[in-house]
């Protein structure tokens, strides 16, 4: 078990140093530079700033300098949306209102998602089954932008409506039930599905027979014997997209104005506000790598019927 | 050599025991003149009536009938593919025309008599205002300050007629499609102009054939980016599951790796960068693939780059598990000591083998790719300006939601109805080549 948690920590800090250097890399191949606004400085001012800010330098003694500045919690400061405020201090302001949307967009999901799967398996081949099957193959079908722009388009007014279109934390609680319902709605079809394919091949097993054989209700079959095993298959899925969803629907933000992360991370790219890319990139890479390294681990620990795999083969 | 076991069955009936496998060798041993020779065309007509042979495909296809909701979803593909391709043709409108005089159309129309009507109610209260704030400056002798303005514009507004309600109460009703007031003076002169069937955009683009450019678009990009997965994902799937070994053990590695990069980020940097650098690429000479760049335009090719470099992992992992298993059956073996290379096996044995689950893969990375490509498109980051997707025109449509919330709602729910058909035919696709998958 140590080996493997070693091994696949192992694997989560190469991954994590790929990313870094790929974005490095791409960031640096777009056109264009932070200094350019309306009015175009002077040469003499832009070699200066790419001076101060250590931009003349070769890529590699500057990516170089990132990882070295980076271990002593350091990513520099941006040089255009905020400038010369500290990219750590950004991404701390930043991320709790992304998170705060996402953790209550996934709270839902989970929370009607894995009842409707198992609603649906229960009822098997009834006309609840398909219409949850319905709903669930809709739900999946619609990109999350869709679902943002047309609840804006339908139900948004003012600042004094019940859905108010800009999101502003002034207007307490009701600000994040749209951005909230949109972000929720993919994973929580999603998780129905699951929980539906993956009850229906726990309601299967031997042990669900030895079960109802001896006599339980129905009820505990279902939660306290076959629940358990269906939610391993959707623990799987939530890792990773815990923490994509934590980190920013990109377009939900963009589409209700959200000042959270991923709305942050697409400006940061429009504006070549190159430590603020590489800041968010590896923060929520970061985020999203270790959260899959964390399932992974769970994975094990919960359901003792995997084996890990043995060394070389 | 069919037709014989046949005859030979057919001759002694009573010698084949009932729920036996084991073939009846005894008679095939006994070999007589007359079973060499040709068989009569009757012999072949009845045979071919006891056992139709059907192929692979027949039998898929026969299964796939059977499913009604995929056949439905064919039929949306269909009807979208026509609606993409050949819709363009029909409508005369090209998808980067600006038809001046006609910019925001809504997809509905006044008659021109209704609309001189509405047209003298607004013109009349503008003139209104304007008649008054002249009187208010005459009696105060200096012009006004911007509270006086305000306090007057008010007043007239309260004893203007809405506009909405002088629509209601004339009980003016508006008709089907976007017409500007220069084209409906042209039919009423007898000419015969294409309606705007969806309105038009800021620009006067007549949205309707926009929408079919970025439908096709977005199926191109769709259906080319899960080819792309197709190439590389079983190309390098079926290398490292064919060798084994370390090759297998260093390019599974490589295929982990790659499966948790977060790909959203990766793929948003990746389609913003290589954009500006097939651009330069293009403009650098003339060969084939600048060629085929300028055809397709570089958004499009980064795209398909984008998707291409990330998404092949899936796919590589399908195939490589089923070469794993295909390979230690005895056909390979065969084929092997019959002195076959590595390459021939592959390409001859062992793909035509997995061919069910490349089709349904493939199939269902379509709606994945065209959900990708509209994301890319909305945070702008995709297919861009002249050239449209469905994505860009709900992102075009945001600004002006509260007017135009059509422009959004129409590219949005041709969008999410072509992700939702492939989905679904690819779902049925899988219960028709793999029944063993079927849950």
């Amino acid at each position: 078990m140590a080996k493997y948690t070693l091994k696949r920590l192992g694997m989560a800090i190469i991954t994590l140093l790929l990313v870094a250097c790929i974005t490095f890399l791409l960031m640096n191949t777009i056109p264009g530079s932070p200094w350019l606004t309306e009015k175009t400085p002077s040469q003499a001012t832009i070699d200066a700033l790419n001076e101060k800010y250590g931009l003349n330098e070769p890529e590699i003694v500057q990516l170089g300098k990132y990882f070295k500045n980076l271990f002593k919690g350091d990513m520099g400061v941006s040089l255009k949306m905020q400038k010369n405020r500290p990219v750590v201090d950004i991404i701390l302001e930043m991320f709790p209102v992304s998170a705060k949307i996402g953790a209550i967009a996934l709270l839902w999901a989970v929370l009607v998602g894995v009842p409707l799967g198992c609603i649906a398996a229960y009822n098997r081949g009834k006309w609840v089954d398909s219409l949850l099957r319905i709903v669930g193959t809709i739900g999946i079908s619609m990109p999350s932008f869709v679902v943002a722009s047309l609840l804006l388009t339908g139900l948004g007014g003012s600042d004094d409506s019940i859905f108010p279109t800009i999101f502003k934390a002034s207007l307490g609680a009701k600000a994040y039930i749209l951005p909230c319902f949109a972000l929720g709605l993919y994973p929580m079809c999603y998780i129905s599905r699951q929980a539906r394919s993956s009850m229906l091949d726990a309601l299967g097993q031997d042990y669900i027979k030895t079960a109802r054989a001896k006599g339980l209700k129905n009820s505990a079959v279902i939660f306290k014997h076959a629940l358990r095993n269906a939610l391993i298959p959707v623990i799987t899925y939530l890792g990773p997209q815990i923490a994509f969803t934590l980190c920013g629907g990109f377009v939900v933000e963009t589409v209700f104005s959200v000042p959270g992360l991923g709305r942050y991370f697409i400006q940061s790219i429009q504006n070549r506000d190159y430590p603020l890319i590489m800041g968010t990139t590896v923060f929520l890479a970061a985020f999203i790598i270790f959260m899959n390294f964390f399932v992974d681990i769970l994975y094990v620990v919960v359901d003792p019927r995997i084996k890990l795999e043995k060394g070389g083969e | 050599m069919a037709d014989k076991t046949q005859k030979t069955k057919t001759a002694q009936p009573n010698k084949i025991k009932f729920g036996s496998l084991q073939p009846d060798i005894e008679n095939l041993l006994e070999l007589k003149p007359e079973d060499f020779m040709p068989a009569s065309e009757e012999q072949k007509e009845s045979f071919i009536q006891n056992r139709e042979s059907t192929s692979y495909w027949k039998d898929a296809w026969r299964r796939l009938r059977q499913n009604k909701v995929s056949m439905v979803a064919l039929g949306v593909i269909i009807l979208l593919i026509l609606f993409a391709f050949i819709g363009p043709m029909v409508v005369p409108y090209g998808y980067d025309q600006f038809n001046s005089g006609a910019e925001n159309l809504y997809p509905w129309h006044y008659s021109l008599k209704d609309q001189r009507l509405i047209d003298s109610v607004s013109g009349n209260a503008q003139e209104r205002l304007e008649a008054a704030l002249a009187d208010a400056e005459a009696e105060k002798g200096e012009a006004l300050n911007s509270r006086e303005i305000a306090k007057i514009r008010a007043v007239v507004n309260s004893t203007t007629v809405d506009l909405e309600d002088f629509i209601k109460e004339n009980n003016i009703k508006h008709k089907a499609f976007g017409y500007s007031v220069s084209e409906l003076k042209r039919i009423e002169a007898g000419e015969k102009v294409f309606p705007h069937v969806f309105g038009t955009d800021r620009y006067g683009r007549d949205n309707m054939v926009r929408l079919m450019i970025g439908t096709r678009v977005s199926m191109l990009i769709g259906v080319c980016a899960a080819l792309l997965v197709l190439l590389i994902g079983a190309t390098y799937g079926s290398i490292s599951g064919f060798f084994g070994g370390k090759v297998d053990a260093v390019m599974m590695r490589i295929v982990e790796l790659i499966y948790s990069i977060p790909e959203v980020l990766v793929v948003l940097l990746l389609s913003t960068a290589l954009k500006p650098a097939l651009t330069t690429f293009q403009n650098s000479g003339n060969g084939f693939f600048q060629k085929l760049i300028g055809l397709l335009g570089p958004n499009l090719i980064s795209l398909f780059f984008a998707f291409g470099l990330l998404y092949w992992v899936t796919m590589a992992r399908i195939i490589r598990g089923q070469i794993l298993q295909l390979k230690e059956q005895e056909f390979i073996t065969a084929v092997r000591a019959l002195g076959a290379g590595s390459g021939r096996i592959i390409k001859k044995h062992l793909l035509p083998n997995c061919i069910g689950q490349i089709v349904v893969t493939t199939c269902l990375q379509i709606p994945s790719a065209i959900f990708l490509e509209s994301f890319l498109s909305f945070l702008g980051v995709g297919v861009s300006s002249p050239m449209t997707s469905l994505g860009s025109m709900a992102s075009e449509a945001l600004s002006g939601i509260q007017t135009y919330g059509y422009r959004l709602v129409i590219p949005a729910i041709v969008l999410s109805i072509m992700i939702l058909a492939f989905n679904l035919f690819g779902d049925g696709l899988r219960d028709a080549l793999d029944p063993r998958l079927k849950k």
